[in-house]
């Protein structure tokens, strides 16, 4: 852990920076950055103009990775995201063009608003890592990360995720209207936007490496193991549940617990760890049995944490 | 449920038990039931195998009007519970045909129960027991395997499960047996089984009790707690017979008998007590050893000391009474009595009335050297045999004078009536004389064929005497038992087959087996009054109820506490144990623990409410997460905490935030 130790440094500045640019936002900030240290892609829930486009563009600029944006349309096809081959007439042949895929930290807008042909195949361009077109395989740079935003899906025009595809975001955070006080804060200081650009950089790609390789070292204890089990097997068992974490669910949990452990500068993983990123890793994986929609994650969650005892008899 | 279908396993488990009940009852059913039975097992099995297909409803109703036509006829509108065990199997029987859902087949292992208990109104042996716990062990795995999934077909989990769910029954089966009020039946259950009884009739004419030597029936069984009554002691009193019409011996006419003064008894010996195990006879009258004294509250003591009960006895029955052997009987006749007991029709038999009167001349009319001269007269010419051939009229004369041979009702009846000749009052008793000693359960074993009868004569003085004419012409029938003494004397006895002293004892260990099993577990009312008794200190009707919904309330209050316990799981870590007695401790409003709140967590947010153990608190919490959490907890951590947790224990008082 001591060599981790200037990079967690390094991290601190970065989540300073970001709290800079959203105000009053702190909690899921560090949500955003755990899960892009636990490797997995975010989905940022909200309706629009609460800041999720700025959050997405100062991660980029703080984390100093290449990131585009895509702003999903209902009429976009899958060519448009992953890139297409034009005949080249000086070479006599296929050339591939890569499309806006192809970059480290991608955005994409309103994920929701595209149909589910296209965002298939952003979905699987995020599970592989890689593109196949015409038969030819190409990788995507590393680190890859997705930031999706979504509109909630009760608004017009959408087409909702399904569960398999939701299952593929590690985290899905909502920011939610700025508290009173931020609020006037953000009103008298004008745009926000501009700041963001201006970000700089805190960390190395050859940091934020390190740093996501001493998150997986984190200890994780048998005792915490079986509270993290007895979460998952409540959400199958109870009443009220209409279907349980899958298993992938849960190395996402624990996965996430470890990076925010780390990022809390501890070298264990404690009960609140999970507790704290409970919400944003299970919320959009669980569904009431009386909820259609699947907007009573939270509700679920609030459940679990008052039904579940931290320490097993 | 109801939809449920019912596995093959299922339907041969059904079908081995119905018929497996119906067995026992096969002996007195009538032909057709048995065979509608049969019959509707047959097609339960085609249907089953699906080469049939159900019955059509008009064949249902056609089978269920005949049946009822055929119980109405075969038992002549009688309701006794022959009729309704018959009712029952025929139920059962159409039952069968239409078993679609797993209700059905309930109903049907139902009533097979029910048909299992009633085998015991036929049958009490413990032969019978040990079947019906056959059958209903397969009735338990039938009611198994039709809860199952109809592609189970395991047929020895199905036992292995109904043996299983016996044994939690054993100690209410106990309790049940040894709590359980025997109460009076509310109704009469008389069942009259294929063979009549046989048994003392209440006269006696030539012929009867060597009729009855030929019953090896069990008569009585009789056990004494103090000494054994040699066997020629061993006269067992029923009946006394004290009215002669010239041929039969009867008793006197009730409205003479209820004149008869209570005899008087004068014991000149000590009192031997003894308990009698009588089986049903259909009659009213019990047997007891000569002379009764005490009996048991329940049974009455006639004027002639005979033992009877109110109404005949259907049931096998278990009494105690004592008696003296030495005594002395009404030394005192009224004239009216006397006259009694001198009774004799005005004509007939003169031979013998002749004889009576040359006997008495020759004694000068001492009644006891009449009574030596008689009974030596006996000896030295008359045969003791069974087969005596037919007397004719003036049976007496005819004995007397001319076959001379003849068993011990003949010489009672003649022995009597010179008596009575001479002027002498005498009178018949039948009963049974002897018996087997049993000596593996240790009891006397009476058999009908040690029915008896001898004489009672009055003394002047010394009251009534008994006087065995038997025993002057075949003592040995008197000193051994009367089966023995058939066996020495087979060849003139005529009585089929030697019995092997191996057999002997064979067939003595068996009915010492059967004793214990009816004097223990079916005539354990006697028992039980007195068990109550010593524990309820009486047997009213209250303490009865109470003493059986008590311990019933005990046993299943028990039960239902074990299964609705609140199940605590037993923490074997003595520092978990520490810690969760902290936490039980401090409960209060504020200071309870959330389920989503771990231990270190829940004690830096109430260590600020005790100041003097926030240290110690925190220090606790710090551990806590330190060693469940972290990589590399070691022993002094443990250590510590359970010396701060029982730190805590002591020095935090209650529950309440102070």
């Amino acid at each position: 852990m001591a060599e981790a130790e200037p990079v967690r440094k390094h991290v601190e500045q970065a989540l300073e920076a970001l709290s800079g640019v959203l105000l009053g936002k702190e909690k899921q900030i560090r949500l955003a950055l755990t899960c892009l240290l636990a490797q997995g892609h975010l989905l940022i829930e909200d309706v629009p103009g609460m800041g999720k486009t700025t959050l997405a563009h100062a991660l980029a600029r703080v984390l100093g990775v290449a990131d585009t944006r895509i702003q999903f349309t209902s009429d976009m096809l899958p060519a448009d995201i992953i890139g297409v081959s034009v005949f080249d007439a000086n070479d006599s042949r296929f050339r591939f063009h890569p499309g806006p895929v192809f970059t480290q930290l991608l955005l994409a807008d309103e994920i929701n608003r595209a149909t589910p042909k296209t965002q298939s195949a952003l979905l699987e361009a995020m599970e592989e890592g890689q593109v196949s077109v015409d038969g030819e395989r190409f990788t995507l740079p590393t680190p890859f990360f997705v930031i999706a935003t979504q509109n909630p899906s009760s608004q017009f025009g959408t087409f909702p995720l399904p569960e398999s595809q939701l299952d593929r975001f590690l985290m899905r955070i909502t920011l939610g209207y700025p508290a009173p006080e931020v609020e006037r804060q953000l009103l008298a200081g004008g745009g926000t936007h501009l700041q963001a650009r201006q970000l700089a950089q805190c960390l190395t790609p050859e940091q934020l490496l390190q740093a996501q390789a001493a998150c997986r070292q984190v200890h994780a204890s048998s005792s915490l193991i079986g509270y993290v089990q007895r979460l998952l097997q409540h959400t199958r068992d109870a009443v009220g549940f209409s279907y349980g974490v899958s298993p992938r669910g849960g190395l996402a949990l624990l996965r996430c617990a470890r990076t925010w452990a780390w990022l809390a500068g501890r070298d264990h993983v404690v009960p609140e760890d999970v507790q704290a990123v409970l919400d944003a890793v299970v919320g959009h994986r669980i569904r009431s049995a009386d909820d259609l929609a699947g907007h009573e994650g939270d509700r679920l969650v609030a459940q679990l944490l008052a039904e579940v005892d931290v320490i097993g008899q | 449920m109801k939809g449920q279908q019912i596995s093959r396993t299922a339907v041969v488990w059904q079908l081995l038990a119905v018929a497996l009940v119906v067995l026992p009852h096969l002996q007195w059913l009538p032909l057709w039931v048995p065979v509608l039975v049969v019959a509707s097992l047959g097609a339960r099995l085609m249907i089953h195998r699906g080469r049939w297909s159900f019955p059509h409803w008009s064949v249902k109703t056609a089978l269920v009007v005949a049946s009822s036509g055929g119980l109405i006829l075969s038992f002549n509108h009688q309701a006794g519970p022959e009729t309704m065990v018959a009712l029952l199997v025929v139920a059962l029987a159409l039952k069968l045909l239409e078993i679609y859902h797993r209700r059905d087949a309930l109903i049907v292992l139902f009533v097979t129960l029910f048909v299992a208990a009633t085998a015991f109104l036929f049958n009490e042996s413990v032969w019978m027991a040990g079947y019906i716990l056959l059958v209903v062990i397969l009735t338990l795995a039938a009611l198994n395997s039709i809860q199952q999934a109809s592609d189970a077909n395991r047929y020895r989990d199905n036992l292995k499960t109904a043996l299983h769910m016996l044994l939690p029954a054993i100690p209410f089966m106990l309790v049940l047996f040894f709590l359980f009020p025997r109460l009076e039946p509310f109704w009469s259950v008389t069942i009259d089984t294929a063979t009549a009884k046989t048994g003392l009739s209440d006269e006696l004419s030539p012929g009867d009790i060597s009729e009855l030597s030929q019953s090896s029936e069990l008569a009585f069984r009789a056990t004494f707690s103090g000494e054994v009554p040699p066997p020629d002691q061993r006269y067992w009193r029923a009946l006394v017979l004290s009215h002669f019409d010239g041929r039969r011996w009867s008793r006197p006419e009730p409205a003479v008998r209820h004149s008869l003064r209570a005899e008087k008894l004068t014991p000149l010996s000590p009192e031997q007590p003894y308990d009698v195990i009588m089986e049903a006879s259909g009659r009213p009258w019990l047997v007891a050893l000569d002379q009764p004294v005490a009996v048991e509250p329940g049974l009455r003591m006639s004027a002639v000391r005979t033992l009877h009960l109110d109404a005949p006895l259907e049931r096998r029955r278990q009494y105690q009474a004592s008696a003296v052997t030495r005594y002395r009987l009404q030394p005192l006749l009224t004239s009216a009595e006397r006259q009694h007991y001198l009774q004799l029709p005005a004509s007939g038999n003169p031979q013998s009335r002749a004889l009576a009167q040359r006997l008495l001349a020759a004694n000068n009319g001492d009644p006891q050297a009449v009574i030596r001269q008689l009974l030596a007269q006996f000896n030295r010419e008359f045969i003791y045999t069974l087969a005596p051939g037919r007397l004719g009229s003036d049976s007496v004369d005819r004995f007397l004078f001319d076959s001379q041979q003849g068993y011990c009702e003949h010489f009672t009846s003649a022995t009597a009536f010179v008596l009575r000749s001479a002027d002498i009052p005498a009178r018949v008793v039948t009963g049974y004389q002897g018996g087997e000693w049993n000596p593996y359960e240790r009891y006397l074993q009476v058999r009908q064929y040690d029915a008896h009868a001898w004489v009672e004569v009055w003394l002047d003085g010394e009251g009534w005497q008994r006087l065995d004419p038997t025993s002057a012409v075949a003592p040995e029938r008197i000193r051994t038992s009367a089966g023995e003494f058939f066996n020495a004397n087979n060849e003139r006895f005529s009585r089929g087959g030697l019995e092997l002293e191996w057999l002997r004892d064979m067939r003595q260990r068996y009915d010492a087996f059967n004793y214990a099993w009816q004097r223990w577990v079916l005539n354990y009312q006697g028992q039980q009054s007195d068990l109550l008794k010593d524990w309820l200190g009486g047997s009213e009707q209250w303490r009865l109820i109470l003493a059986w919904l008590l311990p019933t309330a005990a046993v299943f209050g028990g039960v239902a506490w074990w299964q609705l316990r609140p199940r605590r799981v037993r923490i074997k870590d003595p520092l978990e144990r520490a810690l969760l007695r902290l936490q039980q401790r401090l409960t209060g409003e504020n200071c309870r623990r959330q389920p989503a709140e771990s231990l270190s967590m829940w004690l830096q947010r109430i260590a600020g409410y005790w100041p003097e153990q926030q240290s110690q608190m925190l220090r606790l919490a710090w551990l806590d997460d330190q060693q469940r959490y972290a990589a590399g907890a070691d022993q002094t951590m443990r250590t510590e905490m359970l010396q701060l947790c029982r730190q805590l224990l002591r020095e935090l008082p209650g529950r309440r935030i102070p």
